[in-house]
């Protein structure tokens, strides 16, 4: 049973709304706003901080895939590019209220000397990737990087990549999300990049032979 | 026909100035932004301001150079400072009687009336000009206080502190364009 993205806007929506602690966006876009400040103070390598960041998104995400398959009862996704759909129509939606456009890219070419033709884009091979595209982001709202924050290469919403893989982790999908582009720094778009490394096999419990 | 517009943070350290001519479209090169307040002119207001009143609520603790002052009307920057330091006094007389934010014009000298608004979070923005143009003046002081409270809403910015963003000093400049 193929969900299609409509079913997938409307489950996301419906998670939304059914969400009665809804926390106010100034208070949060402060917040977030002043731990990355006090990360900055604290490690004062730009490089450093985003990676602080997507360590502690990681953590986050960790946890909050059980709250979203609990909510969501959604099942397995059918191939990576069903992923891709259902993190920004219906967990990004759930969480944030936002819905990123995503854009799906096939893998790069695999070099099996068995085939000789152009193998078709495999959705579910390792290298599948799918972009988000954000046209709001509420992490960050009313900031304006400084000058030292643009040359060092700061990303402010690293915390959005660590969420995304540790969540995924726990589903066994090992990924790597990074920023591409980020209208804070003055570019277009805000971008990220998820790219599937590869199936995490189900590990055995520890004690079992 | 020029304003000058000063932000003031509660204990009237210069954060922020502009100085707009509404005749020319082009805006003037006179050094708007905030990094154009060395040492020198925060000495200047402390010495002018001591020098002019004996006035008791203004307690400067910047300990400035007496700053050459030059008594006159005339677009000098000197003069303009002192004008608007003048008129801190009489602000903070007005400021302890009615709790309102838009103070009209508060102080005249010479040419210059000097209006000033007080937000909720005690930053005087004190606007020199020539002319009348209450209603004006009124929607562009309401105009800098919300790119004002914008602007502390970032987290990169710390209070009280010179605001040195270009976004907000070119917001600032096409409102008042647009109203003054």
């Amino acid at each position: 049973m193929a969900s299609t993205s409509k079913q997938y806007k409307a489950v996301g929506e419906d998670l939304w709304k059914g969400r009665t602690e809804k926390i106010n966006a100034e208070l949060f876009a402060l917040t977030y706003g002043a731990l990355v400040v006090q990360l900055i103070q604290d490690y004062e390598d730009y490089a450093e901080v985003n990676k602080q960041l997507e360590k502690m998104g990681y953590n986050i995400g960790t946890r909050l895939i059980e709250d979203f398959l609990a909510r969501s009862s959604l099942g397995r996704c059918a191939d990576f590019r069903e992923v891709g759909e259902v993190v920004a129509k219906v967990g990004f939606k759930s969480f944030l209220n936002i819905t990123p456009n995503v854009t799906h890219g096939a893998q790069p070419v695999a070099s099996s000397p068995t085939r000789t033709s152009m193998p078709p884009p495999q959705v579910n091979a390792p290298g599948s990737t799918f972009m988000l595209q954000f046209d709001e982001n509420p992490l960050a709202e009313f900031v304006e990087l400084p000058e030292e924050a643009l040359e060092g290469g700061l990303w402010f919403s690293n915390v959005l990549c660590g969420v995304i893989r540790g969540a995924l982790e726990m589903v066994q999908m090992q990924v790597q999300a990074a920023f591409v582009s980020d209208v804070l720094r003055g570019d277009e778009t805000t971008e990220i990049r998820v790219t599937l490394t590869k199936y995490l096999e189900e590990e055995v419990p520890v004690g079992d032979d | 026909m020029s304003h000058h517009l000063f932000l003031l943070s509660p204990s009237d350290t210069p954060l922020y100035n502009l100085t707009h001519y509404s005749s020319k479209p082009s805006q003037s090169t006179s050094s708007p932004l905030a990094s154009n307040l060395p040492s020198w002119s925060t000495s200047a207001f402390a010495g002018t301001l001591t020098a002019l009143s004996g006035a008791s609520s203004a307690t400067q603790t910047q300990h400035g150079q007496g700053g050459t002052v030059k008594i006159g009307a005339g677009q000098d920057r000197h003069v303009i400072q002192m004008i608007a330091n003048a008129s801190l006094d009489a602000i903070e007389e007005v400021m302890r009687k009615d709790s309102v934010m838009y103070l009209k014009s508060v102080d005249k000298f010479n040419e210059w009336t000097v209006s000033a608004f007080v937000t909720p979070g005690n930053m005087k923005f004190v606007l020199l000009h020539e002319s009348r143009n209450d209603d004006g003046i009124k929607a562009f002081f309401s105009d800098v206080w919300e790119l004002y409270v914008k602007t502390m809403l970032n987290p990169f910015h710390t209070a009280h502190t010179p605001i040195r963003s270009a976004v907000f000093d070119s917001r600032v400049r096409a409102s008042a364009k647009k109203y003054l």
